[in-house]
């Protein structure tokens, strides 16, 4: 050992340091990087996986401004992502204040109410989802039991099929509610008794105290809901059985590049999609980051 | 502290040996006889399936045949990658809708060196069977089946409404019509919207009876709208009959058992005769098969028989002729396809469809009754689909429920449908 210059012993600590974690190096190269970069290659192409890529500059990108479904698809993804999210949001917020005041029963329920996120893009759901919001499904019978007749099929018509979505994201509330459970027993118990020792109601420390601490648990799950809402397939795909029926109205971003890249083999202009995706999440991420100095509450800025 | 890194070392390398070491024993077998197989299925063609390559690897022990399945979606995803890759097996299931595609992009083999040597029998098939694998004089698939588009309707409610059953051959749609809104009028009982999965199937029907195609060289096919508008007219005039099964129910995609037709809300479901097992099966009662219905003043036939699938081998197959060993003895041997009961449609050799009418259930007996009654009022097929069909038959459904759900009148519709159609397949 004594024989070895200290650079020698640097670079074998170096060495058995990316050695250890080279199954992820792989992975994450071969996986990842790699991909991402032939992606952005064949977003410049014309390719059909069985033939050559075929380069034609900005074509594909051009194609897009008057692709009738690709305008369908955003405005859609559009939707679905300020409608879902915030209500996702309020909902998870809503249900965490429940759980926050902790009986010993809460664990139990706090996993029953995580299930949802876990089967959210399952097949069942699907199923079910389906016998819900059929013409003869449980919501409709439900309407009738208390005096609504109608025979709406909300899933099959174009006007209600999105919504039928975002029941189904706000159903998957499980994972920002964690979050913010968390949040909440973050919040110093001083706070509030101090604020009770003056006179403030349970609303007002509420808005006082609850949503100022909270913000920055918001901000997180803000940005990273925002991304799965502008991100989302699997819910739609399944519901929809792949087609975004009816008539598109659920046809989301994701869904119209998968059916470009693997049922029309169109694979140089979905790479393009999908870049053009990365492009609107870094703004719309980039637009709440900015917002964000002048509603997050960080303590380490107080006192100035 | 050297013994330290070493052994640092070593665990670290240690955790990607696993990796190299088993891979090496597939690639040394691979040195023998070995081909790959890959369709797609359920579960009943692969049980069917792995029964044969067991029976075909008793019969000549120096080939081993490894096997890849999945489903018709993911199937084509993993077939087009490993074109991609250069990595296809050497005895695939295709289909007539990619088959053109395929054969442009020169994946696919000729198989008419294999015919010659005599490793693939053909003699005991009519040419009308084959002609869907041949592109410009050369054998790229041999059918596994033949399929044919109908229309299955259910007997006791016709009996119900004291409508006598008609006799395919010679019905019009006019008939269809009035059957229908008779039923309707006398059980209650509506109709389900044409081909709701692909709609394209239901004119191109009534297109080919004017001697026309849907796809031309480019663009589409034929210049005179008046049989698409048809299609759509009677379908309109049902629905505001009240006839028809409301659009909003009927394009929700829906399991057989949940669809309105194995519900009993309509008396008529249109399929293709390969889907009459899973669609009687979720019907639960009995039911009969038609030739759909004739236009008027047809010139030509509607009705085709189709390839269901074919057995192709690509043109980077390691071992072909193992490959063509094994299509030769799944196609004609009398003793497996007694295991494969014509799952993958009516046989096509001679014999083998003969010799399977004795065998198969009543259901299938059905279906092997229409195929006979099909041939004998066939047209020749059209040629496979060209590039860009996917996109255009998503429009054509888009069309066919914005016409249904009255977002757009039924002259803009179909015009919409004429200048996309031009534009996608151009």
């Amino acid at each position: 050992m004594k024989q070895l210059s200290a650079r020698k012993r640097a670079w074998m600590d170096d060495f058995s340091g990316y050695a250890f974690i080279s199954p992820w190096l792989i992975g994450f190269f071969a996986f990842s990087i790699i991909p991402i970069l032939f992606s952005l290659y064949y977003s410049f192409t014309k390719y059909d996986i069985l033939g050559d890529p075929v380069f034609n500059g900005l074509e594909n990108f051009r194609t897009m401004a008057t692709d009738e479904l690709f305008w369908q698809s955003l405005k859609v993804t559009f939707f679905y992502a300020f409608v879902s999210v915030p209500l996702r949001l309020i909902f998870a917020f809503f249900v965490a204040m429940l759980f926050n005041r902790g009986t010993r029963a809460i664990r139990v329920y706090q996993a029953i109410y995580y299930v949802p996120s876990l089967v959210g893009g399952s097949i069942a759901v699907a199923v079910m989802w389906r016998r819900l919001f059929m013409a003869d499904g449980a919501l409709n019978a439900a309407l009738a039991k208390i005096g609504i007749v109608t025979d709406v099929s909300w899933i099959g018509d174009p006007n209600t099929a999105i919504w039928t979505l975002i029941i189904l994201a706000i159903w998957q509330f499980g994972s920002s509610m964690l979050i913010f459970l968390a949040g909440l027993r973050q919040i110093p118990k001083e706070l509030y008794e101090a604020a009770s020792i003056d006179g403030a109601g349970a609303l007002r420390k509420f808005s006082h105290i609850t949503v100022p601490q909270i913000t920055p648990v918001i901000f997180f799950n803000l940005v990273m809901q925002l991304i799965n809402g502008f991100t989302v397939f699997t819910q739609a795909f399944v519901v929809s059985g792949g087609s975004g029926d009816p008539l598109n109205s659920t046809l989301v971003y994701a869904l119209y590049l998968y059916q470009r890249a693997f049922k029309y083999y169109d694979m140089g202009y979905s790479s393009a999609m999908a870049w053009v995706l990365v492009l609107i999440i870094g703004l719309m991420t980039g637009i709440v980051f900015k917002t964000s100095s002048s509603w997050v509450f960080y303590e380490a800025k107080e006192g100035k | 502290m050297k013994g330290k890194h070493f052994l640092i070392l070593a665990l670290a390398f240690l955790m990607l040996v696993p990796g190299f070491i088993f891979a090496q024993p597939a690639a040394e077998a691979s040195k023998a006889s070995t081909m790959r197989l890959a369709w797609w299925g359920n579960p009943t063609r692969d049980e069917r399936t792995y029964k044969a390559v067991e029976m075909f690897q008793a019969t000549y022990p120096e080939i081993t045949i490894e096997t890849e399945t999945t489903g018709w979606g993911g199937y084509w995803d993993k077939m087009n990658t490993q074109a991609a890759a250069g990595s296809l097996p050497d005895l695939m299931q295709h289909d007539y809708a990619y088959m053109l595609q395929w054969v442009q992009r020169n994946q696919l083999a000729d198989l008419t060196p294999y015919v010659q040597k005599g490793i693939i029998d053909l003699s005991k098939i009519n040419e009308s069977f084959l002609s869907g694998g041949r592109v410009d004089g050369k054998l790229y698939g041999i059918s596994l089946g033949t399929n044919a588009v109908c229309l299955t309707y259910d007997p006791a409610v016709l009996a119900k409404a004291g409508i006598a059953e008609p006799d395919s051959t010679t019905w019009t749609w006019a008939d269809f019509e009035r059957i229908a809104l008779e039923i309707y009028r006398k059980t209650g009982v509506q109709t389900i919207p044409f081909f709701t999965t692909d709609p394209k199937v239901g004119f191109d029907n009534m297109i080919r009876q004017t001697g026309k195609a849907t796809y031309g060289k480019t663009g589409l096919g034929f210049t005179d709208p008046s049989v698409l508008r048809e299609f759509y007219a009677i379908q309109l005039r049902l629905l505001d009959a009240g006839a028809l099964i409301r659009p909003e129910i009927a394009f929700v995609s829906v399991s057989p058992e949940e669809g309105a037709f194995a519900k009993g809300q309509s008396w008529v479901e249109f399929i293709w005769s390969n889907q009459y097992v899973s669609t009687q099966a979720a019907a639960k009662r009995p039911l009969k098969l038609a030739l759909l219905p004739n236009i008027k003043g047809a010139t030509a036939k509607g009705t085709f028989l189709k390839p269901s699938m074919f057995f192709s081998i690509p043109a980077s197959a390691e071992n072909p002729e193992a490959a063509a060993k094994f299509l030769n003895y799944f196609l004609n041997d009398l003793s497996v396809n007694d295991f494969l009961m014509g799952e993958r449609g009516v046989p096509i050799p001679d014999d083998v469809r003969e010799h399977m009418a004795t065998k198969v259930d009543t259901i299938n007996k059905q279906i092997f009754e229409y195929i006979s009654l099909a041939s004998k009022n066939a047209g020749p097929i059209d040629a496979p689909d060209p590039a860009g069909s996917g996109e255009f038959l998503k429009m054509v459904r888009d069309v066919t429920q914005e016409i249904l759900l009255k977002r757009v009148s039924l002259d803009e519709g179909v015009s919409r449908l004429m200048t996309r159609g031009n534009q996608i397949l151009k």
